[in-house]
């Protein structure tokens, strides 16, 4: 992810903001691996293969339903 | 390209057919040069990149992670959520959806990507109608959606519950097939609407 989707995402379940830790970048300064944490309810949304994944906890499961 | 031939994932990610295409032109007419646009259900994300060429800065949204990665590969920034949720108030210019339309009969309906990409339940709106309901707090106010459905779908119920939600439906394109006819509503606020 670009680190400018900031600007537009935010926790799904409260709507505030998203503090971004980074754990790996390429060489274009793409953020690769890291995670999200909303700042009012603590929830952490991992970032994986350069995509957050902003489910909620109870969706997250890779299965479709 | 190898690397890109090689994730693409036919049986996952539902790929681009007449709706789309549908939506990629109504999408060439009404998205501008600097418009921030959200595509929902970005599946491969070939809609996306449509607006991405009319120069919009795009983001894409799927449910399905391998529609994410497919998406990803394509040159589209992806975020993995639920219809809107994951998104701030008042961001976008534009949001375009060809949602899963297809009345479904629930003894038919399977479990996998391509079904959940295509069925909308028994009523064809069981995406279509939660949309509907959130996609106002992520529009700015003179912003506006591009969402293609079907005949099948239930036209009038669909106008019906996006003034539910003060939003304003109008036709913007259509075509023929043998069982249905495939349509683009615009859909604003009443706010916009009266300005």
């Amino acid at each position: 992810m670009q680190e400018d989707l900031m600007d537009i995402i935010c926790c799904p379940l409260d709507k505030s903001d998203l503090e971004l830790e980074v754990t790996q970048r390429d060489d274009e300064g793409e953020v690769i691996e890291g995670r999200l944490v909303c700042s009012e309810c603590g929830e952490e949304y991992p970032v994986e293969e350069g995509i957050p994944n902003l489910l909620p906890p109870d969706m997250r499961e890779e299965s479709p339903a | 390209m190898t690397d890109l031939a090689e994730r693409r994932e036919p049986d996952l990610v539902y790929q681009p057919a007449e709706d789309s295409r549908l939506l990629g032109d109504a999408t060439r007419e009404f998205v501008d040069e600097g418009d921030v646009v959200l595509d929902v259900g970005t599946g491969s994300g070939w809609v996306a990149s449509v607006a991405a060429e009319e120069g919009a800065d795009v983001v894409g949204v799927d449910l399905n992670p391998h529609a994410c990665r497919e998406a990803r590969d394509r040159g589209v920034q992806t975020v993995r959520g639920d219809l809107v949720e994951p998104f701030r108030n008042d961001a976008f210019d534009a949001v375009l959806f060809n949602p899963p339309y297809l009345p479904t009969d629930p003894d038919d309906e399977g479990d996998d990507w391509l079904e959940k990409a295509l069925s909308g339940g028994e009523t064809g709106r069981a995406v279509v109608d939660p949309f509907l309901d959130t996609v106002g707090r992520v529009l700015k106010p003179e912003g506006e959606v591009l969402l293609l459905v079907s005949s099948l779908t239930g036209l009038d119920e669909v106008t019906e519950r996006a003034a539910e939600n003060g939003l304003a439906t109008a036709e913007v394109a259509s075509e023929k097939f043998p069982f249905e006819r495939l349509i683009v509503l615009r859909v604003i606020t009443d706010n916009h609407q009266t300005d």
